[in-house]
């Protein structure tokens, strides 16, 4: 086991440093006036950018220098800060990119995690319902209205929830996360939060149901079919407890696995929900970076992004190996 | 396996008989190929059938439909007169000459040199949105784009998958390990997050409107081969082995075809359904992309360019649902569609899910 978490370590420093190479090439692929245009039109727009903060970046990335040993040396420099956790400073945020993602990686972690929950909570029963009613009307139903879900496009279904909920049945809140006028501070802010946060989370369970659902539908079918449920099932156990003793623990095997590799990624952010809202996540400071060109945050938040995702994979193929048995490990 | 099949053919036969036990038994046993059987068994279902119909009749809008509906172009604005004035109302505070503060209410009525946000009538179906564009053919114009841009990207990354994952599957060892290696770094990167530095790479190098969208998704298809690579390749892995490719070493077969002739044919059930499925979430990515503001650009139409407006103008998110609506619900039956035909197919290709 030890030998071959350590091996799975090793690759996963090895996917990073891949990862970090594309996104250093691709920033560099811009032409070095056009980032002086977008920083000038920053700065035209009310922002101060200092031309230390210019002179930071040019210098973190090497810019400027387009010959082969320029660029490398500029990878390596740039490699050297992100393993020191310098990200360089947001020119949009004014403030270091890491401090950015930080600020604002609570928001979109607290819906990510709440709607998580409800899309477990919901999928899995949908799922072995549809299994073991399989090819009956309730299957058909479900699957049915799960594959509407997962054809929504996030942004024209978060628009349908705000224009019905929010402008016109003026149920909650459209967007932000505080109300302009609210005085609240700590735990009293809590009812506030919930009801910003209620439609996005609702936009994103509805899409991510889908998927989930026909996992879970797809491993208890195939669970139905093994030879220990026919034995199970032979011997006299009750139908409830076949299901739900013997199949379901066995369809919990790939849910414990996805659930370890989401983990990471629920502090990513949902660029698309949180620009809808207006959630100050980090999906959507991400965005608005994008917009104004604010190379040293993207650079950031997609190195940011990467590493958990790197870590997510990690984390489920050890957790495989952790919770099957039958797993070999080579 | 073997049983099973020996058990299929004997109800076809005994189904046969029943329909008509007069005639020879020659003519009852209906022989079908295996690609018969595929096609029987998709049209059984409804769903895969209804999904077929949207997606055809889809198709059928978008590419045949300009050729009816001509009164308007994809960016030909209505310059009629609208019809009732804007009328926009105004507090102003105004200081007299003693300091008084006296509150003047200023109309101003402003007639548009073009029909703008014009109601849905028989001259504009659903109407037109802020800039006097028709919206019902730009949902035509727009849903070629999608349909397009979809379907040559799901090309693209099925071709590289394809090709990646036949010789990673084929060869093994550290052609094997290269390969995975880079498909595990491209299945790391974010998606959309470095979508948006090639957007800003496309701006600076100052990419035509048009043909943004284009590039945008070669770069897409770039990072996306991965998930069809490794498919392929872990369906070559297990065929690698059968006789059948022992018997094609044996006659000297070059590695291509053995590659390309033996192996990849019979990872094509997989291949299709994969392929199907993507459709469906390569119009969604073309989608956002274009909502945010990424791909197609004004003036030009896209579905997710068309709704983009009500992320900024909320008058047109409240009242005119018939600019924004339709886009949306083009996106959702397009997707739907494709889904239902990828399920369908799915249990059709696969022998275990034979009812």
């Amino acid at each position: 086991m030890l030998k071959y978490i350590i091996k799975r370590l090793l690759l996963s420093i090895v996917i990073l440093l891949g990862v970090s190479l594309i996104i250093y090439f691709l920033v560099r692929l811009m032409p070095v006036d056009f980032i002086q245009n977008k920083i000038n039109a920053m700065n035209q727009g009310g922002a101060t950018i200092d031309e230390s903060t210019v002179q930071a970046m040019y210098e973190m990335y090497g810019l400027g220098d387009n010959s082969f040993m320029g660029i490398l040396s500029g990878y390596f420099n740039w490699l050297g800060n992100l393993f020191r956790l310098d990200l360089g400073r947001s020119f949009q945020y004014s403030a270091p990119v890491t401090d950015v993602i930080v600020d604002h990686m609570g928001v979109s972690f607290a819906v990510a995690l709440i709607a998580t929950f409800f899309e477990f909570m919901i999928a899995i029963p949908l799922g072995i319902t549809a299994a073991t009613h399989q090819y009956s009307i309730r299957d058909y139903a479900v699957t049915i209205l799960v594959m509407i879900g997962i054809s929504l496009p996030s942004f024209f279904f978060g628009q349908m929830l705000k224009d019905l909920f929010a402008n016109k049945l003026k149920w909650f809140p459209a967007s932000g996360l505080v109300d302009a006028g609210s005085s609240a501070t700590g735990l009293a802010l809590l009812p506030d939060y919930l009801a910003h946060m209620f439609l996005p989370i609702l936009t994103v369970v509805i899409l991510s149901i889908g998927g989930r659902m026909r996992m879970t539908r797809t491993n208890m079918l195939e669970v139905l079919n093994a030879d220990y449920i026919r034995t199970a099932r032979a011997k006299g156990l009750k139908e409830s407890k076949v299901i739900y003793k013997h199949a379901f623990r066995n369809t919990l095997i790939p849910i414990v696995t996805t659930l370890a590799g989401l983990l990471p990624s629920l502090f990513s952010g949902a660029i698309i929900t949180e620009q809808v809202f207006d959630l100050p996540g980090i999906g959507n400071v991400a965005l608005k970076a994008m917009n104004a060109g604010d190379i040293p945050f993207i650079m950031g938040y997609n190195m940011f992004l990467a590493f958990l995702s790197v870590i997510g994979v990690l984390l489920s193929d050890l957790m495989y190996a952790l919770v099957d048995p039958r797993v070999k490990l080579e | 396996m073997e049983n099973k099949k020996a058990i299929n053919q004997n109800e076809a036969l005994s189904e046969a008989k029943e329909k008509d036990t007069e005639a020879p038994l020659d003519k009852n046993v209906r022989l079908m190929s295996p690609t018969r059987m595929v096609v029987r068994r998709f049209f059984r279902s409804k769903l895969s059938i209804i999904g077929l119909i949207m997606i055809i009749s889809l198709f059928a809008f978008s590419f045949l439909g300009p050729l009816f509906y001509t009164q308007w172009g994809e960016i030909e604005v209505d310059e009629s007169q609208p019809v009732k004035p804007n009328y926009s109302t105004y507090e102003i505070e105004l200081t007299d000459k003693d300091g008084k503060v006296i509150h003047v209410s200023q109309t101003i009525e402003t007639v548009s040199d073009f029909n703008g946000l014009a109601p849905m009538s028989w001259e504009h179906p659903l109407g037109t949105d802020k800039q006097g564009y028709d919206v019902f053919v730009r949902l035509m114009y727009g849903g070629r784009i999608s349909l397009i841009v979809s379907f040559l990207s799901v090309f693209v990354i099925t071709v590289l998958g394809v090709i990646m994952g036949g010789i990673a599957g084929y060869f093994g060892g550290a052609i094997d390990n290269v390969i995975m290696r880079v498909c595990d770094i491209l299945m790391c990167l974010p998606g959309v997050p470095i979508l948006l530095i090639i957007s800003l790479i496309l701006d600076s190098a100052d990419v035509d409107a048009k043909y943004r969208i284009y590039l945008l998704m070669i770069y897409l298809t770039l990072f996306s081969w991965p998930g069809t690579a490794r498919l392929v390749r872990g369906q070559i892995l297990s065929l690698r082995e059968q006789e059948y490719m022992v018997a094609a070493e044996a006659m000297g077969y070059s590695v291509p075809r053995k590659i390309f002739k033996h192996l990849v044919p019979n990872v094509m059930p997989q291949l299709i359904v994969q392929m199907t499925l993507s459709l469906g979430s390569m119009i969604l990515y073309e989608a956002t992309l274009s909502y945010l503001n990424l791909g197609v650009r004004a003036p030009y139409a896209a579905w997710g360019t068309m709704i983009n407006v009500i992320s900024t103008d909320m008058e047109i998110l409240q009242n005119y649902f018939n600019v924004w609506g339709p886009p949306g619900i083009c996106i959702v039956i397009a997707v739907l569609g494709f889904n239902f035909v990828g399920d369908g197919l799915r249990d059709a290709l696969d022998p275990k899910m034979r009812r």
